[in-house]
This record gives C-alpha cells, sequence and structure tokens, in this order.
C-alpha cells in the first residue's frame, strides 16, 4: 500500500511540473508585446475559403436540363471547360463570359502549405529510409566480411560519412554529384540523406549481427546451410530484432535531419514553414506548429516500431 | 558393399596450428567404420572438441587428410556445404534457432538446404520429434523447452537432414544432472540403430556401455585408441592411467 501511495504522489508531481511549465510558457508569451493569432495560421494549413472557378478564354454559358452540369464553349472552338462540381453558379444559361470571369465558386477544403511540406518531409523520409535500410545492410555485411577489399571499403565510408556534417554533405551531393550527374533536387535530398544514414544503419546491423552467438552460424553451417542462407534464415532475421530499438531512434533522426535538405531549396516542412512566417507574420505559432507536426511523424514511428518488437518478442 | 564404403572416416595425420602458434592437433590418425561409435575422451584443453570439430570442418586443418564416407573433405571440386549435409553436429550449448519453434527448428534445413517437399518435411520432422520424446513440445521456442528437451531436438535437428554419421561435442556438460539421462537415453538408441557416431564426452558410463572404441586424447595428440574394457580395466597408457585415476 505505502509503495503504491508513494508511485501516486510522483505521478502528480509529474504532472504537476508540466502544467507549471506551461503554464511559464504562457507568462512570458504575455509578457513579450506579441500578439498571438493563432487564427491566421489556418489557412495555410488547411485552406477553407472557396475556390473560385474561372472561364480560361472567351465563351459561352450551357447549362445541361438537369442542372447538374455546366459548360463554356469557347469562341475559339478549343477544349470546353466542363463543371461538375460548383457549390454556387455565378452565371446563367447562354450568358457570356471574357477570359478571367468567375463562373461558379467550390467550396472544397484545400490542404496548404505547411500540410504540402509536411507531405514532402513525409515523402522524403520515406524513400531515404528505404534506401538507407538497403545500404546499410549492404555496407553492414560488408564490414563483417572476410575479403579485405569489402571491409575496408566499408570503413572508408563509413568513416568519411560519420566524420563529416550532414549538411556540408547535403551541399556536396547537391553542387558537385547533382552538377555532374544532372540530379534533381529531390533525389539529391534523398541520395544525401540515405547515403548519411546508411553509415549508421550499417554500424548498427553490424553490431547487430556481431551480438548473436558464434554457435548460431555453426549450427546453421553444419546443417549444410551456405553462409548466405544462414545469414538470411538464422542470422538476420534475429539481429534485426535486437537492432529495432537502436534502428528507432536512426530513422527518428533521419525524420528531423530531412529538416536540413530545405537549404537546397526543397520546399519541406521546415521551408514551408519560412515561407508562411513571411506571409502570415506570425512565426511563434508556426514554429510551434512545425515542431508539433514533427513530434507526430517521430512519436507514430517510434509507436509502430514498438507494435513490432512486442510482436517479435513472441519467442522470448 | 566395397571396402572403401565402410570406412566413413579417415582421418590421416591431423595438424592444427592456432593463431599465436598453439600446436592444437599434433598429427591426428584415426578410423571409423560404418555403424560404429566412437567415443573420445581426455582433459579440457587435449584437443578432442577441436578434432572432433575438424570433421565437419567448423575448424580447418593444417596438414593431413580427411576423408568422409570416401571424399576428401579437402580435394579440389569437394563441396563442403553438401558433405556437411551427410555430417550432423549437436553442440554443447544446443545452438537451437530461438526465434524459431522447436518443429521448425528441425524443418528448416531440410527446406532451405535439400529443398524438400513441406508436407513431407513435416510428417519427417513430427516423426523425429516423436522419436526424441518431445511430441507434445513440438510448437514450443527454445526458450520455453529445459536444457535436456533442447539438446534432444538439437539431435532431431541434425537427423532431419537424414546423415550418415553424427558428430557429439559434449552433449550432456551443459545440462542439469537429472537431464543428462534422457539425452543419453536417445544417443544410445542412436547406435542401436546403426548411426556412425563420434562423441567427445565426460560420460564414461555412456563410453563404456555404447562405445565399440573409446579413444584417448591430450595436448592435442591421440594416445589410446582400445576397446572400451580394455581401455577402462587395463589402460595401455600411463597418462590415461593418470586421467582415470583422477575422475572414475
Amino acid at each position: 500500500m505505502h509503495a503504491k501511495q508513494k508511485v501516486w504522489l510522483w505521478n502528480a508531481v509529474f504532472v504537476a511540473a508540466i502544467i507549471a511549465m506551461g503554464f511559464a510558457v504562457y507568462l512570458s508569451g504575455k509578457k513579450i508585446d506579441y500578439t498571438w493569432r493563432w487564427e491566421r495560421l489556418l489557412p495555410y494549413v488547411v485552406n477553407t475559403e472557396p475556390q473560385n472557378i474561372t472561364a480560361p478564354r472567351d465563351g459561352t454559358i450551357e447549362i445541361a436540363p438537369s442542372g447538374k452540369q455546366v459548360t463554356v464553349v469557347m469562341d475559339d472552338g478549343s477544349e470546353p471547360l466542363v463543371i461538375k462540381k460548383y457549390s454556387q453558379l455565378l452565371v446563367s444559361d447562354g450568358d457570356l463570359v471574357f477570359e478571367g470571369d468567375t463562373v461558379a465558386q467550390l467550396e472544397q477544403w484545400q490542404i496548404g502549405p505547411i500540410l504540402e511540406g509536411l507531405i514532402v518531409t513525409i515523402e522524403i523520409s520515406v524513400y531515404s529510409l528505404v534506401f538507407a535500410l538497403i545500404l546499410g545492410l549492404i555496407v553492414g555485411l560488408m564490414r563483417i566480411s572476410a575479403n579485405p577489399a569489402a571491409r575496408k571499403l566499408a570503413i572508408f565510408y563509413i568513416e568519411i560519412i560519420r566524420g563529416t556534417p550532414l549538411l556540408v554533405q547535403i551541399f556536396i551531393v547537391y553542387f558537385f554529384i547533382g552538377t555532374v550527374l544532372e540530379l534533381e533536387r529531390f533525389t539529391a535530398g534523398v541520395v544525401a540523406l540515405s547515403v548519411f544514414t546508411g553509415a549508421y544503419v550499417a554500424e548498427i546491423i553490424r553490431s547487430g549481427i556481431q551480438s548473436i552467438p558464434v554457435g548460431q552460424m555453426e549450427a546453421a553451417r553444419s546443417l549444410g546451410m551456405s553462409y548466405p542462407k544462414a545469414m538470411v534464415y538464422v542470422i538476420l532475421p534475429q539481429a534485426f530484432k535486437r537492432t529495432l530499438p537502436p534502428m528507432a531512434g536512426q530513422f527518428i533522426n533521419l525524420i528531423k535531419d530531412s529538416s536540413l535538405v530545405s537549404v537546397i531549396s526543397i520546399t519541406d516542412l521546415t521551408k514551408a514553414g519560412r515561407e508562411v512566417v513571411s506571409g502570415s507574420f506570425a512565426p511563434f505559432e508556426v514554429w510551434f506548429t512545425v515542431a508539433l507536426l514533427y513530434l507526430l511523424l517521430t512519436s507514430s514511428l517510434s509507436w509502430g516500431i514498438q507494435r513490432l518488437e512486442k510482436r517479435l518478442a513472441a519467442s522470448d | 558393399m566395397t571396402n572403401r564404403n565402410e570406412d566413413m572416416i579417415v582421418a590421416t595425420r591431423v595438424d592444427k596450428f592456432y593463431p599465436g602458434g598453439v600446436h592444437a592437433l599434433k598429427s591426428v590418425s584415426a578410423r571409423v567404420k560404418r555403424g560404429e561409435v566412437v567415443v573420445i575422451v581426455g582433459p579440457s584443453g587435449s584437443g578432442k572438441s577441436t578434432f572432433l570439430r575438424t570433421l565437419n570442418q567448423l575448424e580447418e586443418i593444417d596438414s593431413g587428410s580427411i576423408l568422409i564416407d570416401g571424399m576428401d573433405m579437402y580435394a579440389r571440386g569437394t563441396n563442403i556445404n553438401k558433405l556437411r549435409e551427410d555430417v550432423g553436429m549437436v553442440f554443447q550449448s544446443f545452438n537451437l534457432f530461438p526465434h524459431k519453434t522447436a518443429l521448425e527448428n528441425v524443418m528448416l534445413a531440410p527446406l532451405k538446404v535439400a529443398n524438400r517437399k513441406p508436407d513431407e518435411v513435416r510428417e519427417h520432422a513430427k516423426e523425429l520429434m516423436y522419436k526424441v520424446g518431445l511430441a507434445e513440445r513440438m510448437n514450443n521456442y527454445p526458450s520455453q523447452l529445459s536444457g535436456g528437451q533442447q539438446q534432444r531436438v538439437a539431435i532431431a535437428r541434425a537427423l532431419a537432414m537424414r546423415p550418415n554419421i553424427m558428430l557429439f561435442d559434449e552433449p550432456t556438460s551443459a545440462l542439469d544432472p537429472e537431464m543428462v539421462g534422457e539425452v543419453l537415453d536417445v544417443m544410445k538408441g542412436l547406435a542401436t540403430e546403426g548411426m556412425t557416431m563420434v562423441v567427445v564426452t565426460h560420460e564414461m558410463g555412456f563410453a563404456r556401455e555404447v562405445a565399440d572404441r573409446v579413444l584417448f586424447m591430450e595436448e592435442g595428440a591421440l594416445l589410446v585408441d582400445e576397446k572400451p574394457d580394455k581401455f577402462f580395466d587395463n589402460p595401455p597408457h600411463p597418462r590415461l592411467k593418470q586421467f582415470l585415476s583422477k575422475i572414475l
């Protein structure tokens, strides 16, 4: 009973500390001369303004008898504009419209630049994660290979990548390799991130494989398995399980590091945030939102990996 | 049956050095005939495990030759993986695959190495689990089994490849005393069926009862190769006499 009461007490202390911190943030927000305008941020996340549908060229309006479909027949005989979805019609049958006239309005939510940036961040992280995993697996296996050339190449790669800053690597990939191979920004970003993360993944995989007792490889080989088969069916499945926690950490780092690709003008979440700040004049609100979105990504990743760990723990 | 097939293992003047210059095996020569059970004993560090492990090339040798069922292990063109399919091995520390159930442990190599049909492999694996007395524990993971049970699964796993030779590397040394018997019983059963076996062990009772011949190794050299009665009752080598007086 006594121990249980103490746990409750300390949980209460935790909640109190969090509330105190929140209050401190609130107070400091009050103290500085800053007007919080969260409502300004909304259009940049989700745009709820009705959209105008305009005539691309001069033409005549034709409304189908059912009233469901509006067609703008072009005077120059080019492809007519067919509008099937609208919420409010601003013209009637037979009206003449000129280029740029608003024909109808559509009330539909549209994703704003911040969500677009979030999607780019997710895309770049997923691509980099997959490539980093493949690259890391290959280099990790080379690192423990008996072949000196493979082993030394792996060490060379790992040391170079871990010894230089990611930001510098992004510049080199974009300005040097990107120029030579004519890479797009997005590709250059993915290449830089996967090459960087791959080096760390290789070390994680190497330590994972080396943590498996030698007897496992011996047992597999003595059953007649070749080295690759023993790796695939016996060693790697066990190593994979052990590497999950450090791997989760590495991939969370990958998501956060992806913010650095904004320096080569990829409009990811961070760059979108910068752009929205200059449009909305609400820097505090924007950066808090951006941070929250990153937190959402990283925490769902670590939640997913924890689920996987639990499922693989069946044989423990 | 030709005479060549009668010799399942022929080791001739096998030498091995460990890195650092330790002379682990000193010109060891031994023969094992089809269906024979040969037990190797000796003090720790005598090279008996090392010698056993050279018989499926878990340890490479520096000179000499080893023939398994007429195949020269170190000849050009010998496929070591093929050769190992014919030589089952049981380890002191079981080395079961912890991420697979007992039955999956037994099924893995026949499926992935021998490419046998899954249904046939499953049936054979179940038979083997029954044979080692673990039909009830087939779907347990190794962590849910006792040491003796794990070792019996390991024996079933080695038998699943239908080997002609079984090597046992101190199979009962890591077991609690009450579990030694169940593993030895399975091994005795195998010997009765005519399996060719090489066993490194400290179980002198097993050696006396089951072995056709007993070898004594010390400091990397093979000193005695005798039938069990003479080996134990009338030791032909002074070092063996010393060894036996310490353990019996």
